[in-house]
């Protein structure tokens, strides 16, 4: 293809930011750039998944000098594993912006504009320099965004997420140079590029050990998974509802795919060495999370933990070694990031209306708002896992998976159809249903646009649900090839 | 003539420190910026006394440039002393500390 | 008669339930809508699911042949396949009938009891929404489909009990069932789980795993009937499970007819007869079932015994019919606890339709020492509660004898005489506890005189007439050859039929006599103790039976307490105090360093220079002994 699609679609926000600063725009025009923009990035999305081909390498390379002397190129690519984070990404972003529609200025769009070309720039990089090139320049919209329009301690939280996130990128980046010049000394040439540093081989032991958790410390922290998981509170609770949205269900899958994408290949040995101990540490993750979500009283709080036990479980997919777990694993981010992010839009809107996100504010909401109270439901049961929703389809994949490698792990990990129940059934019952003494009465229930952002992503769960087989086609060579090219094991 | 050049350099040096103590114990900031181009011509008189010595031009060119940007610098300088006096109707430069961390935090 | 029609028992009610919810929707935002429009979608559903099952029954009373229908390849990853399929068998068939009839009739009830709610739409709709989810569990032709339908009556179940929402009770209530229901839930997918991996290389619908079962190693297949057991105690109020069915009676009353009696609670049963594959191989475990069914029966009619609640009495009276039902499967004779599932969906629809009938006449009451004589009030509901009251106690000709009768027989002569004790225990103390409910509500003297009376349409007491006339007849499907009978349901159901067991003619006939006369004795206790029971001398209740052994309260400390408290100490304490600390107090540290360094930018220019002189200075002292 000549047409150089993942550029445009990664540069083309960056330009729509560029021609709002040099013009006087408004918020209102601002918004409606911002949408037309999205809406065109759905389009370039849904061009690139239907020319798509069924197969599990990378496609639509890109391949361009950069810095020439030291081998780095700007290359993209993407495979199915991408494939599903961009249509994600297309399909999710349009669907918040209808129902971010009011109140928020011409700097918010912005910094939304931005940050979607940092998500897909890292979707999309295959040079070790340029994934960590995109992978800062997304923090800096996330910082501004949570900085000027968050809530609470806003500040702090911003800072906190920006320097924890920086750190661990610290650790990747100097992996990230150390297999450059491992690479220099090897073959004599510079090269960042990852089909060529896979080929390395003269690692010690120890060596690979280091470098591999000095990737998984920034893949963790971004996860997040225990014990890196305590910016994620704060932050998610004094986000704005955009940033907070793209936080939650894209941005947190980034380091579940830069596992994917960048530890599995470069050291497939240790990568099946250590997955027992990341299947565990994900079950932990998903238990430990889901019981201290219970008792939260601010819903975004208790979101937030209940985000990381699903990432955690997310990871026990990862790494559970099998297609299974694997499919699992990619159901779950597309149905979590769906769910999430729909129920943080749903959450932001009550913020917006009532002032409060705390539960003991609330109540009495059902009655005000039933079609709000419907979507909210529906998100509620693809978190809970209910059958005919796509988080009971990557549920039980995922245990399937755990099983596959531990008896015990599946055993153990299939207490997700309890963690998750308990308190978003709470929750739903002392913030929605039940009457309290709170005045409600200013919420507002969905109007038609938000029921049209809305009603895409519930029509999805739902079907996606009901027949998962549809979707996954797409996507199960790309599971092949991870387990039988990179990971050499036998198609179980 | 290695005489000379030697009381040339020891009256550069002398200027030289004169400036020197000048800007740090002086509070006018007139005064500071006068020591601040007596420093400036002991560095000059180096040049020039080198130049001399070794029969070369090419500290001499540097010296003239030395005095234009010298000359700029005056009035860049002398124009943001104006601006200070202005804003605080004082010329301590110990005044003008909002750069400081006790002011700042 | 082609086969995808079979797919249709299951689209109409959820296609009804679709467009009812949308209709729905469109009433109250847009413009309201009468009840008929939603009564016709809802109420024409269960019985066109009805008529197609007819016709399939039909087909397979000429043939005799399984009907298998495939929709749509439902998951493929590796190389197992899942497909969106359906089964007729006999099980099902037989199933699907009298799910479709009692909740058609119940869907008519329904749209009387309902007529001055609000939520007149969204009850059908989640009615209708629970009917397609219960036949979908019935239908499923694999375990994991099944599960579908399994958690979709689970949820109608959560919604239905939660109906009145704005009261937080009946949420918490709603709440309760739908976690103790996901315990069980956690066992089932475990058993899946295990099933799958071990047996489902050749496919995962039940024929496939039938014929692979055999080869896995005896002590997983042990594993996987008790979780899967662990299901159906949750789905099927049994013990330690039950907790979550009296407190279901928060819903409207149709729902704990439609789905907390006939249909929903029997799931449990029903999964056990059709795993009757895994436990065939396993009767220890088996032994256990029944055991567990057991207890629970004789526990549940326990509590029964004290309650004044009329539709808690029904719950645990519920409770304590499918723990006879599970005594039966537990023994191996699924086809006699498939038939007590089969006549308890008459009789328990029954009562509790009579009972919400009574509590719609007296204005929501449900206290059975607030309502005493209504008998001349609703003659209808008098006689039709008798003859489900006659039923449930055991007393020939009506359908509760034949079932019971069965149950306990098969208990007998397996040689489990502790399990026919219980079980002849129970039915003293259900005929008993009925018949106290029974003469209360009806024989009791009220002197309240001043009580308004409503009107029963007519849509409510029709329902209760057909149930009456099918509480005596469903009965007779089932009589034992001793009687000169032919059993017709064992017959249907021979594939699910105990035939290791045979007992002689004296012996059953001894055994009947003694069902009956246990039953007698009952109705004579309750007889002496409540006829014409005198409302104002009610005492006043306590003890340990009337505060339900205690067990609530257990539960509460011993679970919800204790992970409330693990949560806080988690959140709170591991978190911030541990986690969190040690990273702020790395981060506070460097800030502290950075205040000791800053304090050298003091804004003095003068003092910078110096600086700078020393720095300049020292380097030239440097510069100058190196260099020399």
């Amino acid at each position: 293809m000549d047409f150089s699609i993942l550029s445009v679609i990664i540069f083309l926000p960056i330009f729509v930011v560029f021609v709002l600063l040099a013009l006087p725009v408004g918020a209102k025009g601002s918004r409606n750039a911002a949408f037309v923009t999205s809406i065109m990035i759905f389009i370039l999305a849904m061009t690139v998944y239907l020319n798509f081909e069924f197969s599990g390498y990378m496609q639509f390379i890109e391949h361009h000098e950069w810095i020439t002397s030291y081998g780095i190129y700007y290359s993209l690519g993407i495979d199915g594993f991408s494939l599903i984070i961009l249509m994600l990404i297309a399909t999710l972003i349009p669907c918040a912006f209808l129902l971010l529609w009011n109140g928020r200025t011409k700097a918010y769009w912005v910094n939304m504009l931005l940050i979607q070309s940092g998500i897909t720039g890292t979707l999309f990089a295959q040079d070790l320099i340029l994934f960590y090139f995109f992978w800062e320049a997304m923090l800096l919209p996330v910082f501004m965004i949570i900085g000027m329009f968050g809530t609470g301690n806003r500040v702090f939280s911003t800072i906190k997420v920006t320097v924890y996130t920086i750190m661990g990128s610290l650790f990747m980046f100097i992996c990230i140079l150390y297999i450059g010049v491992s690479f220099f000394e090897e073959f004599g040439v510079w090269s960042f590029a990852l089909q060529d540093v896979v080929k390395i081989s003269s690692f010690t032991r120890s060596e690979e050990i280091w470098l591999f958790f000095g990737f998984m410390i920034a893949f963790a922290i971004k996860i997040p998974l225990f014990p890196f998981h305590t910016w994620l509170i704060q932050t998610y609770s004094n986000s704005p509802t955009g940033g907070v949205f793209l936080l939650s269900s894209i941005m947190a899958k980034l380091g579940v795919y830069g596992i994917v994408r960048f530890v599995m290949p470069l050291f497939p040995d240790l990568y099946i060495e250590f997955a027992p101990y990341f299947v565990w540490l994900g079950i932990f993750g998903l238990i430990y999370f889901g019981i201290a979500a219970l008792m939260q009283t601010d819903i975004k709080k208790m979101f937030a933990y209940s985000s990381a036990s699903h990432l955690g479980f997310i990871v026990t997919g990862i790494f559970s070694l099998n297609a299974y777990g694997m499919t699992g694993a990619l159901f779950l981010i597309i149905a979590h990031a769906m769910a999430t992010g729909a129920l943080f839009l749903l959450v932001g809107k009550m913020e917006y209306n009532l002032k409060s996100k705390n539960i003991s504010d609330l109540g009495g909401i059902a009655k005000q708002a039933p079609i709000f109270t419907l979507f909210f439901m529906i998100m509620l049961l693809c978190i809970v896992g209910l059958p005919g929703t796509n988080g009971f389809v990557s549920e039980f994949l995922i245990i399937l998976g755990a099983f596959g490698m531990q008896a015990s792990a599946g055993i153990v990990s299939a207490l997700t159809v309890l963690v998750a129940a308990s308190f978003m059934f709470w929750m739903f019952q002392r913030a929605i249903l039940q009457d309290t003494d709170n005045d409600t009465s200013n919420m507002k229930d969905l109007d038609l646009k938000e029921i049209i952002g809305l009603a895409p992503i519930a029509f999805l769960i739902i079907a996606m649900g009901v027949y998962p087989d549809w979707f996954l086609f797409k996507i199960e060579p790309t599971i092949q090839h991870y387990l039988v090219d990179i990971l050499q094991i036998k198609a179980s | 003539m290695a005489d000379s050049l030697l009381s040339y350099i020891s009256l550069a040096m002398i200027l030289f420190s004169i400036g020197l103590l000048g800007v740090i114990s002086r509070k006018n900031i007139f005064i500071v910026y006068m020591s601040i181009e007596l420093m400036l011509n002991a560095v000059n008189l180096i040049f020039i006394s080198l130049g001399r010595y070794y029969e070369s031009m090419e500290p001499q060119v540097i010296s003239i440039l030395i005095i234009a940007v010298a000359a700029a610098e005056a009035a860049v300088f002398l124009s943001l002393i104006v601006v200070l006096y202005r804003r605080k109707r004082s010329l301590d430069s110990d005044i003008f500390n909002i750069l400081s961390q006790k002011s700042a935090s | 008669m082609s086969s995808f029609l079979l797919s249709w028992i299951v689209l109409v009610p959820l296609l009804s339930a679709i467009i009812l919810g949308l209709l729905y929707l469109y009433s109250i935002k847009i413009k309201k809508l009468s009840n008929k429009v939603f009564a016709i979608f809802g109420l024409t559903s269960p019985f066109i699911s009805f008529a197609i099952a007819g016709l399939f029954f039909i087909q397979m009373l000429q043939d005799g042949k399984t009907i298998h229908y495939e929709a749509y390849k439902w998951l493929g990853v590796g190389s197992y396949n899942v497909s969106m399929g359906f089964m007729a068998d006999n099980l099902s068939i037989f199933m699907i009938l009298f799910v479709t009839f009692v909740g058609g009739l119940i869907h008519v009830y329904a749209s009387g009891y309902m007529k001055d709610d609000e939520g007149y739409g969204k009850f059908f709709f989640y009615f209708n929404f629970f009917l397609a989810s219960m036949l979908l569990l019935v239908l499923a032709d694999s375990p994991i489909i099944m599960f579908i339908g399994w958690e979709g009556v689970g949820l109608c179940s959560y919604l239905l009990i939660s109906y009145y929402y704005k009261d937080s009770e009946n949420v918490l209530a709603g709440n309760k069932a739908f976690i103790a229901n996901r315990v069980g839930d956690f066992g089932f997918i475990v058993a899946m789980i295990t099933m799958f991996y071990y047996a489902g290389a050749n496919g995962f619908d039940y024929v496939s795993l039938q014929n692979s079962i055999g080869n896995v190693p005896i002590e997983i297949v042990t594993y996987i009937g008790i979780a899967l057991f662990i299901g159906a105690v949750g789905k099927s109020a049994q013990i330690p499970l039950y907790v979550w069915l009296p407190d279901a009676m928060a819903g409207p009353t149709p729902v704990s007819a439609l789905i907390h009696a006939a249909t929903m609670v029997t799931a449990g049963v029903y999964m056990v007869a059709r795993f009757h594959f895994v436990y065939e191989l396993i009767p220890n475990v088996g032994l256990v079932i029944a055991y567990i069914g057991a207890f629970s029966a004789l526990f549940a009619a326990t509590i029964a015994t004290k309650q004044t609640d009329i539709k808690k009495i029904l719950a645990y009276s519920t409770m304590s019919q499918l723990g006879y039902m599970f005594i039966a499967v537990g023994l191996g004779s699924y086809s006699v606890g498939i038939f007590h599932v089969f006549t308890h969906a008459f009789f328990k629809a029954l009562l509790f339709m009579g009972a919400g009938a009574v509590i719609v006449a007296l204005h929501h009451e449900q206290n059975i020492f607030k309502m005493g004589g209504m008998k001349k009030h609703t003659p209808v509901v008098f006689f039709t509660m008798l003859i489900a009251t006659l039923s449930i106690a055991g007393i020939p000709p009506f359908s509760g004898f034949f079932s019971k009768d069965e149950i306990l027989l098969s208990a007998f002569a397996s040689g489990e005489y502790l399990l026919w004790g219980i079980g002849v225990l129970t039915a003293i103390m259900t005929a008993y506890y009925m018949f106290r409910l029974f003469f209360v509500v009806f024989f009791g003297k009220n002197s309240s005189e001043d009580r308004h009376i409503v009107e029963l349409p007519k849509s409510i007491l029709i329902p209760l007439v057909i149930l009456a006339v099918g509480s005596i007849l469903t009965g007779f499907l089932g009589v034992p050859e001793l009687l000169g009978g032919t059993n017709l349901a064992s017959q249907w159901l021979s594939e699910w039929k105990n035939t290791s067991l045979h007992i002689d003619h004296t012996t059953e006939s001894v055994l009947m006599l003694i069902n009956v006369l246990a039953a007698l004795v009952g109705i004579f206790i309750a007889y002496k103790k409540f006829y014409k029971y005198d409302m104002t001398k009610v005492p006043k209740f306590s003890g340990m039976i009337w505060n339900k052994f205690y067990i609530d309260e257990i539960y509460d400390v011993l679970f919800v307490r204790s992970i409330k408290r693990l949560s806080s100490f988690i959140a709170m304490e591991i978190d911030i105090k541990i986690i969190d600390s040690l990273l702020m107090g790395l981060s506070s540290k460097f800030i502290s360093i950075g205040h000791l360094v800053a304090r050298v930018q003091n804004a003095n220019t003068r003092f910078y220079a110096f600086v700078m002189l020393c720095g300049i200075s020292l380097i030239s002292i440097y510069l100058i002994i190196e260099l020399r």
